[in-house]
């Protein structure tokens, strides 16, 4: 079947010119340019679903969407993961209405099919309706995704069975993650609890915040700096010895001041357990180079739609709800041997700071709302947004992986951003999606590689 | 059943101008809220408070795991005092920006009922509340729930102890809960 269109193609390309520094103002609003993400982007790339934390047991469900499609995330007897469509392919009804919980199966209001924990059609009410030859059950369970995967506690799927592996797609950008993910022996867990709230806004427009705009937060989050710390401000800018680092589109902004970020927090034990008992774990186990980056001002997001603060430990993902619209679920991720009372501080922490009552959230909002909102003029949004802050800075560091620019305040990670968001609205399939410094460490075990390039 | 609604037999009936003076109190903080007179509304809360509003969670009537009710878990306010004024403080800074226009607020507050306890200062006070903002232009939001409390009688007049919040919304259909409830 041919697809109709009205008009020719979309020439994605003339939305950005990331050489000149310039994106439109078109792609944090067009409705088309959203459906087509859903397709280009949601439809093939690998996408968080769940914290292996969340679903320990066999039977453990979460419910979460991969672009706007339900899905319900089940951990399996065999203690692997199914992930498909919370959607009934009879008549197409949502499956399971609860965020979470613990099941044998999972049975449609409507006509009563029931499936298995991997999703698989078990048996309906009344199933002599249904003459010999009617349906083959093993056809009609709820659509898996093609692919499911880990990478240190953090599960992934995608639709797309031709999409290259995890590592692959994360790529170089494993050693920054190792930060968070990889910091001690008993790896990381997410606290109980998944708080969802609703900004009317694109979600780019939170991921590419995430991704590197240090810039922001001394001018957006000076009340809440204020706050949190008694009364101090944000550290003097350093514009050397901070970074932008990126691979195939993923990102992290960081300072090298080892605490700006932990001290934002204003808990005092936190702070303590991380200098004395944290920091000296990380240098062993990953290096004095990211024992530095971690706890630092920072901030960083996994393409598409996942992004995190290492040190802050708020953990989040940005469910498109619609070009005008983004739900955020978010949670506080610890490591699993933390101290009772250091997972509780930290909890406390992350609620004050980044909660949707938080002295840093709110302030958020607001902005990426009214950021988003004023593209509705119709002449506003012929308009280009400036992307070229600090664009020849660019640094051939000899440990760091990945794109590196100097000064964590700038643009060039969102550049990279926006750069892999134009790689695949113009990909037609994944070789057409080039390496963007993705795969040096390639096959590696990240966290062994302690001083970065340098290891190799 | 949530916690909230859970019936405990009152020793005694509370005396009618105990349930008036409690409903004062409650409007009373309604209008310094409404208001932003956080200065005042901090004096109505006693040293040892703490102020919890649990993150809801969307389960099936089987689940029995009672995760509203778990400090442990992800909350909007798990707050003392100390954490409370914490938050205030962000406002006196003059650069919380998304306050400035500043939200209109108005907490309605209903279905007030009196409990004595077993302490003979102290009530247990149940309510519902409809918290409306507007802000700027044109946002709307509409926020629904109901309240547990305990309060104390000192010779400074009623403190709030304790408070839980439940909120109707699972998922907060807001960007930001930039009031207290």
């Amino acid at each position: 079947m041919k697809m109709e269109r009205i008009g020719p193609p979309r020439d994605y390309n003339s939305l950005m010119n990331l050489e000149e520094g310039w994106v439109s103002r078109d792609v944090f609003f067009d409705p088309a340019i959203y459906e087509a993400e859903m397709r280009q982007i949601f439809a093939r790339v690998w996408l968080f679903v769940a914290h292996e934390s969340q679903v320990p047991k066999p039977g453990d469900f979460v419910t979460t969407y991969m672009g706007e499609d339900g899905v319900i995330v089940a951990r399996q007897k065999d203690m692997s993961v199914n992930v498909f469509l919370n959607s009934c392919p009879h008549r197409g009804n949502k499956v399971c209405h609860a965020d979470g919980g613990n099941a044998r199966r999972f049975v449609c209001n409507y006509h009563g099919w029931a499936f298995d924990t991997a999703g698989k059609l078990m048996g309906m009410n009344e199933e002599r309706c249904y003459d010999p030859g009617d349906i083959d059950k093993s056809e009609w369970g709820m659509k898996s995704v093609a692919k499911v995967a880990t990478f240190k506690g953090l599960i992934f799927a995608t639709f797309d069975p031709t999409a290259p592996s995890l590592e692959d797609y994360l790529g170089d950008y494993r050693w920054y993650l190792d930060c968070m993910l990889d910091s001690d022996d008993g790896g990381s867990e997410l606290i109980g609890g998944t708080m969802k709230f609703v900004i009317p806004m694109n979600w780019k427009m939170a991921a590419e915040n995430f991704i590197g705009d240090a810039y922001h937060a001394a001018w957006s989050h000076d009340s809440g700096a204020k706050a949190m710390t008694g009364g101090m401000a944000f550290p003097e800018l350093d514009l050397h010895n901070t970074f932008h680092a990126s691979a195939n589109g993923h990102g992290h902004e960081f300072g090298m001041d080892g605490f700006g970020d932990i001290m934002l927090l204003g808990r005092p034990k936190v702070t303590e357990y991380f200098m004395q008992v944290l920091k000296p774990r990380i240098e062993a186990r990953l290096g004095k180079l990211r024992s530095t980056i971690f706890g630092s001002i920072a901030s960083a997001t996994v393409f598409p739609n996942v992004s995190y603060l290492p040190g802050i430990s708020t953990f989040r993902t940005w469910l498109p709800k619609g070009p005008d619209k983004t739900e955020v679920r978010t949670w506080t991720i610890v490591n699993r041997n933390m101290p009772d009372e250091i997972k509780d501080e930290l909890t406390k922490g992350v609620m004050q700071t980044f909660g949707p009552s938080g002295t840093f959230e709110m302030d958020d909002g607001e902005n990426w709302e009214n950021s988003c909102s004023t593209n509705k003029g119709f002449v506003t949004r012929q308009g280009r947004l400036h992307y070229r802050c600090g664009i020849s800075r660019k640094d051939d560091h000899p440990e760091l992986p990945g794109i590196i620019y100097r000064g964590q305040f700038g643009d060039s990670n969102q550049r990279a951003f926006h750069r892999r968001w134009l790689d695949l609205m113009t990909a037609e399939s994944w070789n057409d999606v080039p390496d963007r410094q993705g795969n040096r460490l390639k096959g590696r075990e990240t966290r062994d590689l302690h001083n970065g390039l340098r290891s190799l | 059943m949530n916690q909230l609604a859970q019936k405990i037999a009152p020793l005694s009936a509370p005396a009618v101008d105990l349930v008036v003076e409690i409903q004062q109190v409650l409007y009373r903080e309604a209008r310094l809220l409404d208001a932003e007179r956080y200065d005042e509304w901090v004096e109505m809360l006693a040293p040892d408070l703490h102020y919890f509003m649990p993150n809801m969670e969307t389960r099936y009537r089987a689940d029995k795991s009672n995760i509203i009710a778990d400090l442990k878990r992800a909350a909007y306010f798990n707050d003392n005092r100390e954490d409370m004024l914490k938050r205030l403080d962000r406002l006196k800074t003059g650069t919380a920006w998304s306050e400035d226009p500043a939200t209109r607020f108005t907490h309605l507050i209903g279905n007030v009922e009196v409990e004595l306890t077993e302490t003979e200062s102290e009530y247990r006070v149940y309510s519902a509340f409809l918290l409306c903002r507007g802000r700027n232009e044109s946002d709307e939001d509409i926020q629904v729930g109901k309240r547990k409390d305990l309060w104390r009688r000192t010779p400074d007049g009623l403190k709030l102890v304790q408070r839980t919040i439940h909120l109707n919304q699972n998922t907060l259909l807001s960007k930001n809960l930039n009031a207290f409830l």
